[in-house]
């Protein structure tokens, strides 16, 4: 227990809340001016204190701290504790924010004080999702994140915003109700929901009284997450409300919020809970196959960026859950690292149509082209992006898709291994529609006069760009580092 | 099993069905609402229930309680869309929600 880690707990969950309360206690005009900043803060805050805890627990040599602020650890009360994944995921979301609060700088108008205090209360949420070691406290906090995202979705109060909340909420609530109810019954028979206690009482599951129960439990809980994280039969909702969306929110909710909610939730179930639960990695291979490939076909034919974005998002779900699948080490390793990436490079693009939408005014690519010459910064980032998301090497993409695909290749699954390498085509394939009609050739009508945007948006798509070459360009370290950890 | 065992899960059971028949029969924003809470009061009797089996009683009313809590929030954020949906459009029908599609 190294006493010095306690104040990143405040910094993970106290400094969102003190925003939130320093935002609505200050005069609205003042508030208006500063809001954006606080949110910046929170965001470069996080992924300080991140980077703080990984250098001094590894130079501790430990891979887990636990917090114990407010209660006493023996009573074994739910408590949050940090370990390298959830320090990976909080530095994402700490990135994803910092983005986003850039991006809305020049796109939220006069919305930015509601803007700030819901993407607060949604940072709040995730930290805890990535923090908590309870099942129970793990559900509060994807209903926190849900409320303030069905709000975001809906800020400005227009039809597509609304329909797309309203399709989310409806959702994440049936999702909720799967996913309590397989608690119910894993409660049964563990008596407790943390999740050492979790996994010590399913280690051993069919031997109990009523093994027809836990399959039950496991199927309501894989089904209810398989909504929240929007993959292929469950993925109804994810497209409208990527879409419907204001730009800066659909930065924070497609970079990170559903991969929290649902994504890392799973990583969380496939790697501590049910980890001698074959059953549920078989059915979870299944679900991650069809994803990727049924995603990467369906972004074929959209027509609006971010649509073709949020379709791409379910393709590339699939292949996190895919290595999350094989139940192995290095699929693990490669699941959390394609979790990185993801969310760097799926940022970058939402930026980068937060750009277009704001130099152009539309998000439909029919009506855009030949935005490169005008836009040439963001047309280079996204043109990175897109390479990373499709697994070209060097791009940090290449790397953790190509970890994937041997830890399916280890489990004995070819015919999913090749799948999920030709499913590799259609990505570029999508990606390459999208960049001939919104970047390549020449102008068409009407945008001659188009200006590259400048300031925030501008300056996130060239750190993210900057972090998906250089991961990928230092990727040999990263894997050195996963080898002295000893975990492959 | 004994018959209160049965009678707890025939009853939430038939709660779980109630509400997911609602869900797909209705075209009212506010029905859904209800809907979603009705399903929800069944997961509550489960826990409630899971908790007398294992001996945890106390522990599975702190999640009722919550459970409780959570719900009405959501249901206060769905039933402020549907009220901003009914301004909009002039009434409470989902099928007016089609404009995302593709």
């Amino acid at each position: 227990m190294s006493a010095g880690l306690e104040f990143v707990l405040l910094v993970f969950m106290g400094l969102p809340l003190l925003i939130v309360l320093i935002n609505n206690l200050l005069k609205r005009e003042i508030a208006q001016k500063i809001c954006l900043s606080l949110g910046l803060i929170a965001g470069i805050g996080q992924m300080v204190a991140a980077i703080v805890v990984f250098v001094s627990l590894n130079a501790a040599g430990q891979a887990s701290v636990d917090f114990s602020q407010f209660w006493n650890l023996t009573a074994g009360a739910s408590r949050f504790s940090v370990d390298f994944f959830s320090l990976l995921a909080l530095f994402c979301i700490g990135m994803v924010v910092t983005a986003g609060f850039l991006t809305a700088g020049k796109t939220i108008g006069d919305k930015r004080f509601n803007f700030t205090n819901l993407a607060m209360i949604i940072l709040l949420g995730m930290n805890g999702i990535a923090l908590v070691t309870d099942l129970f406290s793990l559900y509060v906090f994807l209903e926190i994140t849900g409320v303030a995202s069905f709000v975001m979705i809906a800020l400005n109060k227009e039809g597509n915003g609304i329909e797309g909340g309203f399709k989310y909420l409806v959702m994440s609530a049936i999702a909720t109700a799967f996913i309590l109810g397989g608690l119910a019954f894993i409660f049964m028979q563990s008596g407790s929901l943390l999740y050492s206690d979790v996994a010590s009482a399913l280690s051993d599951w069919q031997n109990v009284d009523q093994p027809a129960l836990l399959i039950v439990a496991f199927a309501l809980v894989l089904v209810g997450f398989s909504i929240k994280s929007g993959i292929m039969p469950f993925h109804g909702w994810l497209p409208d409300a990527y879409q419907s969306a204001p730009a800066a929110v659909s930065v924070i909710l497609g970079g990170i919020v559903t991969k929290m909610a649902g994504v890392y939730a799973i990583l969380r179930l496939t790697g501590d809970i049910f980890v001698g639960v074959n059953l549920v990695n078989q059915i979870l291979m299944l679900l991650a196959i069809v994803s990727i490939v049924l995603g990467a076909v369906a972004a074929i034919t959209q027509t609006d960026f971010k649509r073709i974005l949020a379709y791409s998002s379910i393709s590339q779900i699939g292949y996190i859950l895919l290595g999350a699948s094989c139940g192995s080490a290095i699929g693990l390793i490669g699941a959390m690292l394609h979790f990185f990436n993801h969310a760097t490079f799926k940022t970058t693009l939402f930026v980068n149509s937060a750009a277009v939408e704001t130099a152009t005014g539309t998000t439909e690519i029919e009506k855009l082209g030949g935005l490169q010459e005008k836009m040439p910064v963001t047309g280079v980032s996204s043109i990175l992006a897109f390479l990373s998301t499709a697994g070209i090497p060097p791009l940090a993409g290449f790397w953790s898709k190509l970890l994937i695909i041997l830890a399916v290749w280890q489990t004995g699954n070819f015919f999913i291994a090749g799948l999920a390498l030709f499913a590799s085509i259609f990505t570029a394939a999508y990606f390459l529609r999208l960049q001939r009609c919104v970047f390549f050739g020449s102008a068409v009508e009407g945008l001659e006069n188009t200006k590259e945007v400048t300031g925030g948006i501008c300056l996130s798509s060239v750190v993210l760009s900057v972090i998906t070459v250089g991961f990928g360009l230092l990727f040999p370290l990263v894997l050195l580092f996963v080898q002295s950890q000893g975990l492959i | 099993m004994n018959i209160l065992s049965i009678a707890i899960l025939t009853a939430a059971l038939l709660l779980i069905v109630t509400g997911l028949y609602m869900l797909v029969r209705t075209h009212n924003m506010i029905r859904i609402i209800i809907a979603v809470e009705v399903a929800m009061k069944a997961i509550t009797l489960l826990l409630a229930y899971a908790g007398w089996l294992n001996g945890q009683t106390a522990l599975s009313q702190a999640f009722v309680v919550t459970i409780i809590v959570m719900e009405v929030v959501v249901a206060v954020v769905a039933a402020g869309l549907a009220i901003s949906s009914f301004r909009k459009n002039g009434d409470l029908d989902i099928r007016r929600l089609n404009k995302l599609n593709g």
